[in-house]
């Protein structure tokens, strides 16, 4: 018999890691204190992007990343079997789009090294620009096209995962309120709020921003902050844009389904997660910069979740030394939807024993400190 | 104490702190203002081209600063001309955001070095226009000179290509412009840690300007806190004046033939 396994959080991260663990033959119990899918997974804009969203070089980060982007077709086609439903993943590629002459310097020195990544890239201004993108300002000077980059419709993706996951039998408790680790060095045992345990031989924690709760039960430092990233989309006939276009300000992203997605703000507001003018008056403001048809739109929906960042930006994926039966796998910030299926299979192979690259070592839950009293 | 009334000026304005900040490339809004808050830096830079200009307030780095009294150092990256940086230059004025202006022009995308001709050149119409003027430069001295006689605020030779943590390479040559200078001189680029900061500040320079060494650091805020220390600690040790070095050990003799020559 294998392990059961416990995954405390039933967002995108936690969704991925018990569908691949179960795939795998372990026992999987999967704990969510609200509703699967509730925080940052529903508000996110599905963009795979590991080139648009590295800007700097090929780090550990953008190699998982890029990992990540890597293992979609299959992963998302076997989520789409499983599950019996179906979501939106597009291979539109991207548009990185600059203003000024003096943004050349930098599209250059990221297609310098991201061309020795796996991006077909290239530079397009002028007639070839607007030939591909024809709603887009005339005020953009240039765009580094990507066509390696994908984007999917999270909520229905996130949806389809949970239906997977329960079509093979992870067993999912969602509403437990508050989630109470009481044992975790020689089994796991978890208090829900109305008082019910459950056991299991491994937890894995994906409970995003929440994570830093768990400081004082490992004794480890776990500086996770949520960030607020509000995002509305446009109701639009005829998709206004064929590409992802990304720019320094934010991001749009036309939808299958005639919706216009387009994020973000970003501001520190501690676990709220309301909507403010403010945030949603600035993304319209700039997206009539990118495309000036939008002056006369107005969103038809705006939303905001809760995108766990820690304090260098890096997720928290791995064990902790004390127990190796306790596994982290969150704070992903803007990038749960990417690295959902890499992280699924990473965590998947440390609880199965199996060797894993060393650059995975960069994200050690480990890293900011052990807790000394 | 000296460091009360020991103050930087430049462009007219009095600065407590030495400390100059890049706001870029930090892991988020909340770890980025709370580095800014723990480095006690007074002047904040960024890259003019990534900012929304016509609504500064609403841009993805300014909107977290807006309730705050920075002075701002819009910088020019990315121009690799002398006109393309009087652009961009010219367009951060006029949306109010700052008088004051990096000049920054890099030929080359894989070592970002200045060119110091054309940033000579920008600096001259600049200062000309009116602008505070801080040219980011190479450890010449030759240059830092001629940058100064052109009218700059203040010289900031760099201490090692952008982003690398190298520290100073050509100590000798920063001391050099420091003797020189008749306006300050700050080092920009290429730090990597706190004992480089110190070796800056022992040589003289008047501050330093660092972005990554801070923003990429696992901890951040530490980071930032630790830069303003190593910043005031080299100062005071500066303005304090060191021993001489010497060959063998002496609990107080001043003899000259111990004297490391």
């Amino acid at each position: 018999m294998k392990e059961k396994i416990l995954i405390m959080g039933g967002g995108i991260i936690g969704l991925s890691c018990a569908f691949e663990l179960k795939k795998r033959g372990f026992q999987v119990t999967l704990l969510e204190k609200d509703q699967c899918g509730g925080q940052a997974s529903g508000a996110a804009a599905g963009m795979l992007a590991p080139y648009s969203e590295n800007l700097e070089g090929p780090d550990e980060f953008f190699q998982l990343c890029l990992e990540s982007l890597q293992l979609y077709p299959e992963w998302q086609q076997q989520v789409k079997q499983i599950s019996g439903e179906t979501f939106e993943y597009t291979n539109s590629g991207s548009l990185y789009i600059a203003y000024h002459d003096a943004d050349m310097l930098a599209l250059e020195g990221r297609l310098l090294w991201q061309r020795q990544f796996g991006s077909s890239g290239t530079i397009l201004a002028g007639d070839k620009l607007f030939r591909m993108e024809p709603m887009l300002s005339r005020n953009v000077q240039a765009a580094l096209y990507t066509p390696e980059e994908s984007h999917l419709y999270a909520p229905d993706y996130v949806h389809a995962l949970e239906m997977a996951c329960r079509v093979i039998g992870v067993e999912i408790h969602e509403h437990l309120e508050r989630l109470t680790v009481k044992e975790w060095k020689h089994e796991i045992l978890i208090q829900a709020a109305n008082k019910r345990y459950f056991n299991g031989d491994r937890l894995v924690v994906c409970s995003g921003a929440w994570a830093q709760e768990l400081a004082n039960t490992f004794n480890i430092e776990i500086p996770v902050y949520p960030i607020r990233g509000q995002i509305c989309a446009y109701r639009a006939e005829h998709k206004p844009v064929q590409h992802m276009v990304f720019s320094s300000q934010g991001y749009l992203v036309g939808k299958e389904n005639s919706n216009l997605v387009c994020g973000a703000s970003e501001d520190v507001a501690g676990f709220d997660t309301s909507v403010t003018d403010k945030g949603i008056e600035r993304l319209r403001k700039w997206n009539k910069q990118v495309v000036p048809f939008l002056a006369d739109h107005v969103p038809f929906h705006r939303w905001a979740g809760l995108r766990p960042s820690t304090q260098d930006g890096l997720p928290l994926i791995g064990s902790i030394h004390d127990s190796k039966r306790v596994i982290f796998a969150a704070g992903h910030y803007r990038n749960g939807i990417l690295l959902s299926p890499v992280t699924a299979k990473y965590i998947a192979d440390l609880i199965e024993g199996k060797k894993t690259a060393d650059a995975y070592q960069a994200f050690s839950p480990e890293r900011f400190g052990v807790r000394n009293c | 104490m000296q460091t009360e009334t020991d103050v930087l000026r430049i462009g007219g304005r009095c600065l407590a702190s030495r400390f100059f900040l890049g706001t870029g490339l930090f892991p988020n809004p909340y770890v980025q203002m709370e580095a800014i808050k723990a480095s006690g830096a007074e002047v904040l830079t960024f890259a003019i081209r990534r900012i929304n200009l016509e609504n500064t307030e609403d841009d993805s780095i300014l909107q977290h600063l807006h309730n705050e009294s920075y002075i701002y150092l819009p910088n020019t990256s990315g121009a690799r001309t002398a006109d393309e940086a009087v652009r961009i230059a010219r367009l951060a004025r006029a949306s109010g955001l700052s008088d004051w202006i990096k000049v920054e022009i890099s030929v080359n995308e894989r070592t970002l070095l200045p060119d110091p001709i054309e940033t000579l050149r920008a600096t001259e119409v600049l200062v000309k226009e009116g602008f505070t003027v801080l040219p980011y430069t190479s450890d010449d001295p030759v240059i830092c000179k001629r940058l100064e006689e052109a009218g700059a605020a203040a010289v900031m030779p760099g201490a090692a290509p952008i982003g690398t943590g190298l520290g100073i390479l050509n100590p000798y040559h920063i001391g050099l412009i420091v003797e020189e200078a008749n306006v300050p001189i700050i080092v920009d680029a290429g730090l990597g840690s706190a004992s480089d900061v110190v070796q800056a500040m022992e040589l003289g320079v008047s501050g330093v300007l660092m972005n990554t060494p801070v923003a990429k650091a696992t901890d951040p805020v530490r980071m930032a806190k630790a830069m303003r220390l190593a910043i005031e600690a080299g100062r005071l040790s500066y303005l304090a004046g060191r021993i001489t070095k010497k060959k063998y050990a002496s609990a107080s003799s001043g003899l000259d033939a111990f004297q490391l020559k």
